[in-house]
């Protein structure tokens, strides 16, 4: 039963290996002289402006939040899929309640303008 | 064979540690996380006994737990935000005010 | 081996979970929490509940962390201001130890009793860990079901109306 998953377990042990393995060659073989202009963060060959850790507008909050809820929404339709024709009708007029409650929770964010990016 | 109660304990121990998060830190998105890993070690009791008890019941269960997590995760995290506009901090020995 | 890898994976929890508590950069409690999530989706899988562990995998460490980082990132906290007294660490911890030894003291007295139902490994097997769950979701379980889209309609229009308020 658990030796199906075995590939996974491989995989994540040889992804794991080569994120270490690739830091700690690097450290062992690279040369240390640092300068400046070395230390400075990679911005694909740009100066770099400003900080990292700047703060995020607030539009990217909204989207993700109505990415959680709308994401828990495709978790219930993954089963119902599975089930789709055993189901039948009675199983899409179920999911078809369920999908226009939340339409009508899409219809508010989309009249409010939550989806605008200005 | 992993026996039953390894998997109670290792979730009591989860939610033990979850509590101590919980009153003893006091930035409120840090506090947030310790509930999620709360819900998460409870969550680990449901699926541990729906498999001994040969019942799935435990398992629907955790699903709208996760949903309930999700819901508040996207109202709490708006209050926090709201909150912190207010007073530029999230710090709840700051939360002491009934209205302002 | 079962029992090892079990180990292992709990180990890993609680080492994360700790961390969690205990970083003071609110990011690396996060990520810490995530693998913690991870870790808890291994044991879903030890327990024969793959799509349980495909949901904690796509909801909490896909999209409620997402979340979270998203705003530790927007409020941008990079440490927290100050401690709690000694008088309340002290507190905290005392309870959460005593709340695990409380739990401990009546797991190790007690014994699993009750009917046990059908589903065993081979039900699982032969049928399929998402038809079992969606079977009982859409019969038995319908009217949660239904009700669990008004409480997301709820916490959508919740959260626009905060988020969306001119303070």
């Amino acid at each position: 039963m658990l030796g199906a998953y075995l590939p996974i377990i491989v995989l994540l042990v040889v992804a794991a290996c080569f994120g270490l393995g690739s830091v700690v060659v690097s450290s062992l073989v690279g040369q240390k002289k640092l300068s400046p202009v070395k230390l400075q963060p990679y911005e694909c060959g740009c100066e770099p402006v400003g900080s990292a850790q700047e703060r995020f507008s607030i539009k990217f909050y909204l989207i993700a939040m109505l990415f959680i809820l709308f994401d828990i929404e495709c978790v219930f339709l993954y089963p119902w899929a599975v089930l789709f024709k055993r189901l039948g009708v009675f199983g899409l007029i179920e999911m078809g309640v369920f999908v226009v409650i939340l339409f009508v929770g899409y219809i508010y964010v989309w009249k409010k303008g939550a989806l605008e990016w200005e | 064979m992993v026996s039953l109660h390894s998997y109670l304990i290792l979730s009591a121990i989860l939610f033990s540690i979850g509590t101590i998060g919980v009153l003893t830190r006091r930035n409120a998105i840090v506090i947030f996380m310790c509930i999620e890993m709360m819900l998460n070690a409870v969550n680990l009791t449901f699926i541990a006994l729906s498999k001994y008890l040969g019942n799935l019941d435990g398992q629907i269960f955790v699903f709208f737990v996760m949903t309930v997590a999700a819901a508040e995760a996207a109202v709490g995290l708006a209050l926090m935000i709201a909150f912190f506009k207010n007073r530029e901090s999230i710090d709840v020995e700051d939360l002491n005010l009934m209205k302002w | 081996m079962e029992t090892l890898f079990f180990s292992i994976v709990a180990a890993i929890a609680i080492l994360m979970s700790i961390l969690v508590i205990r970083c003071k950069n609110p990011i690396n409690s996060a990520l810490s929490l995530i693998m913690t999530f991870f870790c808890l989706a291994t044991l879903y899988v030890m327990l024969e509940a793959p799509f349980m562990a495909a949901i904690q995998v796509i909801v909490y460490a896909g999209a409620i962390m997402v979340l979270i980082v998203f705003v530790i990132m927007l409020l941008n906290i990079r440490t927290e201001s100050g401690r709690r007294t000694q008088h309340a660490l002290f507190l905290g911890a005392a309870t959460g130890l005593f709340l695990l030894f409380q739990t401990w003291y009546f797991l190790s007295r007690s014994s699993l009793t009750g009917a046990k139902g059908a589903i065993d490994s081979a039900a699982i097997a032969k049928v399929g860990h998402t038809e079992l769950i969606g079977q009982s979701l859409f019969t038995e379980f319908l009217l949660p079901f239904e009700i669990t889209s008004i409480l997301l309609l709820a916490a959508i229009v919740g959260a626009v109306v905060l988020a969306k308020k001119k303070v």
